[in-house]
């Protein structure tokens, strides 16, 4: 066992592998760093958070938080990422029930509705979302009438100067209603918005229908046979013998597309909706901040990332122990 | 309603007869004739507005007039020849690969192979109408007009010489062709590039699908091996290189590309230094690279799961050390268990090539909106996005088409139940 | 030909699989390695060629000690040949390029000499018309004859079976032990862990038994089989019999 030279021993080999790459990626990532504080001690950038607390002197259009030019870059940016949870939370309940539906459709006894799920899907996913998105913005919604002529359905009004939805308001239920040429409703959406929503929605439920689609189609067929063998017909056997069992192969699916959803909604800026993203980038084409802009951008996209797979990690063990 | 079904009980319906067939696909039932029907009313009303506008008011003219710019933006004219070149190599190697292909089935099946299957057929005739009736519907130029026939001979030519004469090749030529595709791949870089006695054509000068192709297959071929790097490190007993490839690959995947664009765009300045920093197509071109090697790399990790372990012993076993059974053994069979999953992440690939626009690229969808933007095509976006979205989506159908044709000619398990 | 001394292995979890075996095979003995399942045979016999570490003791292999030296370790795994449980054949690669794989890449032999070598091989265990298919298509015995005529390719001077036929139908056990038996008849230095007590009896030189790790009788197997003399021996064989 003696005399081994050490560059031949396999005990010492692995660690000294590692000792190598350890090494070469220190001496990189001090390369960088050093030309990152060189660089930005020469712009006079160093790392400083004071400007938060400066006022941004840029409007938002549509925030859930009270915003004003004259309010701080901090509370822009907080504006921004509500914005950025409002469309995911939408556009996650939205995209998981189209999905759903789209997927069930896949096993439909009705050929022509299989046919349609299916060329949804194909179209949906191999055209890019950004591409989707300029449609859905430029040539619907903006395109859109108004007044008068508008797209008018029960208990929503589409027109190019936004969405009207029914709600309540002052205690009663209040459908949208035109005031002097405009629209009034208790509630209302901007079209960029309603833009973003739909492109979303379309997209990720798309690739949910797929993820459904597997899910069923994983449930052994015996399982159909034997709910048919006990009389049950086939929406009672989907909902009582097949979901149950399919859930378990579908929520990791959806997992990964919710987390997918969300670093999707990080593209709103093509329908010019105002999201975390593109409150950071003005933020950064005012301040050049730009090392501390990012550092707040991958910080809070993490979070949100983080926070659907504790959600769904949760979600998953429900599934799971109940199928025992 | 659509009552759902478990897909194998449909089976029966394909041996009704054609009547009786379409209405059990269409109405099992009263309620899903019902359903049928306003289906069909919509998709009739869908087709008639499509129809009416693509013939009556859509307006061509904007293709016709910006087809170089949408193909390779603003390439210079005088060096255009080059991409022609280009493509006619490209051509002639993909004329010959595929001629290759049916000449030399593979040797458990040689007697399967015909040198011109349906499918076969069928893509030879829809090459020629493309050839013929696409520039003619631009309106190009009889000059253009018959580089694009040249190119459609060219690769017609070659896939009948190859299937011709393809069988009398010796295995040793055939293996030197199969190189012939990375020596195309350095050629073409050349060749849009300039350089080494060409002029050369900066990378700002690129744009329209030439940007989109350059990004994307650049971002391929380099994001592979580094994925295959990742896969094995993050499976790797070594903590260092575990933890190091799992924390690179949480961190690229938990980011949205449009915030790492925004890095390469922003910060990449600040950490090189001056001399050395690329100019903005090539950071991007890295920031690309980089963000798909972590995606892939999630891909081919799980294709290594899926070797049993007793692949690495019997190869060492041999007496094979551990790269030559890593290279030989265990990676080919990865590779091809990882290959649906990698060819998804190739296709979500050319799409996010897409967000290069919003950093200002002109790529294919960049340089669209720019000749949106311009006053004179006001209100014709609407021709440009249909075409744009068909583009794209023939570009990603053909990668999942062929893919899945790689599949099945890989799997040496689907024939073990072959008769 | 091959010298373990008190070979001791805990696995990382903390399981001691060896607990002192020792064993001496010599050159052109067949020895048959049985045992009660998670005696430790297999994982003995794989330390033989480095497949498994160990933690206390030696094992010399063809004059050559196993220690931690990766040429030394690459150099005894050349010439030892090892027929798996699972057969372990390369699915993507062809019969033949399965047996010319080893040979060309770590012997740096001619492929058309290999070529030859192993279409003789293929035609010793009877599936030379077998070469150009893949592994997928053949049944577990011609994949296990397979497997044989790859380890011999490599020309080794010891060939270790781990269970060469537990994982085979019934039916195909005879056609694998028939290849093997027809190796021992040509002098190859043989370890082979198995439960076929028909083919020890034939075949064997000496009849090992294992359990819980350690050696337990060593015999010939007509002393073995009819007049064992350790009392865990006796019940080993009163289960199997």
């Amino acid at each position: 066992m003696n005399g081994t030279p050490w560059w031949r021993d396999r005990r010492v080999l692995p660690w000294l592998l590692q000792a190598v790459v350890g090494l070469a990626v220190l001496v990189l990532v001090a390369l960088l760093m050093t030309n990152l504080v060189r660089n930005l001690s020469a712009a006079g950038l160093l790392l400083s958070w004071r400007w938060l607390g400066q006022p941004a002197g840029f409007d938002l259009s549509e925030t859930l938080l009270p915003f004003n030019a004259s309010m701080p870059y901090g509370r822009a940016l907080l504006a921004g990422l509500l914005n950025t949870l409002r469309v995911i939370v939408i556009a996650l309940l939205g995209s998981s029930l189209l999905g759903a539906l789209v997927g069930m459709a896949a096993f439909s006894r009705n050929g022509l509705l299989r046919g349609l799920a299916r060329v949804y899907v194909e179209v949906v996913r191999n055209v890019p979302l950004l591409l989707q998105l300029l449609f859905w913005y430029f040539l619907v919604f903006l395109a859109l009438p108004d007044g008068r002529a508008a797209l008018q359905l029960p208990g929503l009004v589409l027109a190019k100067s936004g969405l009207y939805l029914a709600g309540f308001a002052g205690g009663s239920w209040q459908g949208p209603q035109l005031l002097n040429g405009s629209w009034q409703a208790p509630l209302q959406l901007s079209v960029e918005f309603g833009a973003l929503l739909t492109g979303l929605i379309t997209y990720i439920g798309a690739f949910i229908a797929e993820v459904v689609r597997g899910g069923i189609a994983s449930v052994p067929r015996g399982q159909w046979e034997a709910a048919g063998s006990l009389g049950l017909h086939g929406v009672a056997t989907l909902r009582h013998i097949v979901l149950p069992q399919a859930l378990r192969v579908i929520v990791p699916g959806l997992t990964n597309q919710y987390i997918s959803l969300a670093k999707a909604s990080s593209l709103a800026l093509a329908c010019g909706f105002t999201d975390l993203y593109s409150v950071a980038e003005t933020t950064l084409n005012q301040t050049g901040r730009a090392v501390e802009v990012v550092l707040v951008l991958l910080a809070a996209y993490l979070a949100i990332d983080l926070l659907i797979s504790a959600a769904m990690n949760g979600l998953n063990r429900l599934v799971q122990v109940r199928e025992r | 309603m659509g009552t759902p079904s478990f897909p194998a009980k449909r089976l029966p319906v394909a041996a009704l007869l054609p009547l009786k067939r379409l209405r059990a696909q269409l109405a099992p039932t009263v309620a899903d004739g019902l359903l049928s029907l306003g289906l069909l009313a919509l998709i009739a009303w869908a087709a008639v507005q499509l129809g009416g506008w693509a013939i009556g008011r859509a307006d061509w003219a904007v293709l016709q007039l910006n087809s170089m710019l949408l193909l390779v933006g603003r390439y210079p004219l005088a060096e255009q020849w080059r991409l022609w070149l280009l493509g006619a190599l490209l051509a002639a190697q993909a004329g010959l690969s595929w001629g290759l292909l049916r000449a030399w089935p593979r040797a458990d099946r040689r007697e399967q192979g015909q040198l011109w299957p349906r499918h076969d057929r069928i893509a030879a005739v829809l090459i020629t109408l493309l050839a013929l009736l696409l520039p003619a519907a631009l309106g190009l130029a009889g000059a253009l007009q018959g580089r694009w026939w040249l190119l459609a001979a060219v690769l017609l030519a070659l896939r009948w010489a190859a299937g011709r004469w393809g069988p009398g090749l010796h295995r040793r030529t055939l293996k030197l062709l199969g190189l012939l595709w990375p020596l195309l791949y350095l050629l073409g870089f050349w060749l849009i590039g300039g350089g080494l006695g060409l002029a050369a054509v900066a990378p700002g000068e690129w744009g329209g699908l030439l940007l989109t192709l350059v990004m994307a297959s650049f971002a391929m071929a380099l994001s592979f091996p580094l994925g295959v790097l990742l896969a094995l490190g993050r499976r790797s007993n070594l903590p260092l290189l575990r933890w190091g490839s799992v924390a690179y690959i949480e961190f690229i995947r938990g980011a949205p590309l449009i915030t790492l664009l925004f890095i390469g765009q922003n910060i990449l300045g600040f950490l090189l230094p001056a001399s050395i920093s690329p100019d903005r197509v090539w950071r991007a071109a890295w920031v690309l690279t980089l963000f798909a090697a972590a995606y892939l790399a999630e891909a081919v990790r799980s294709g290594l799961a899926a070797v049993p372990r007793g692949q690495l012993e019997a190869a060492r076993s041999l007496g094979l050390n551990q790269a030559q059974a890593l290279v030989t053994v265990v990676i080919p069979q990865a590779l091809r268990v990882a290959l649906p999953t990698m060819v998804g992440q190739f296709i979500a690939l050319v799409q996010d090539t897409t967000l290069l626009s919003l950093i200002g690229l002109l790529d294919l969808l960049g340089m669209a909106r720019g000749i949106m933007a311009n006053p004179e095509f006001l209100g014709h976006s609407s021709e440009l996005y249909l075409v744009l979205a068909v583009l794209y989506w023939s570009c990603c159908a053909a990668l999942g088409l062929g893919s899945r044709a790689l599949e099945r000619r890989l799997d040496p398990r689907s024939l073990a139940g072959r008769p | 030909m091959i010298r373990a001394e008190g070979v001791e292995k805990w696995y990382p979890n903390g399981f001691h699989a060896l607990r002192g075996a020792s064993l001496t095979v010599n050159r052109g003995e067949v020895v048959v390695i049985m045992g009660p399942s998670g005696s430790g045979k297999s994982t003995f016999i794989r330390t033989f060629n480095a497949l498994e570490d160990f933690q206390k003791g030696s094992i010399t292999v063809d004059g050559l000690a196993l220690s931690n030296d990766v040429r030394q370790i690459d150099a005894i795994r050349r010439e030892v040949g090892m027929v798996f449980q699972q057969f372990n054949l390369f699915p993507h690669l062809s019969v033949l390029e399965n047996l010319t794989l080893a040979p060309v890449l770590v012997r740096k032999r001619p492929r058309a000499e290999v070529e030859l070598q192993a279409m003789a091989l293929l035609e010793r265990v009877g599936i030379a018309e077998q070469a150009e298919k893949f592994p997928g298509q053949l049944s577990g015995g011609q994949q296990q004859r397979v497997a044989i005529a790859r380890a011999l390719c490599m020309e080794p001077r010891i060939l270790l079976f781990d269970e060469p036929t537990s994982s085979l139908d019934p039916e195909m056990v005879r056609e694998v032990l028939d290849v093997i038996q027809a190796l021992a008849a040509e002098a190859i230095t043989m370890v082979v862990v198995t439960h076929e007590v028909r083919f020890a009896r034939q075949v064997a030189h000496r009849v090992v038994l294992m359990d819980e790790g350690v050696v337990v009788e060593q015999a010939d197997p007509e002393s073995f089989f009819t007049a064992p003399r350790h009392e865990r021996t006796q019940r080993f064989l009163e289960q199997i019999l």
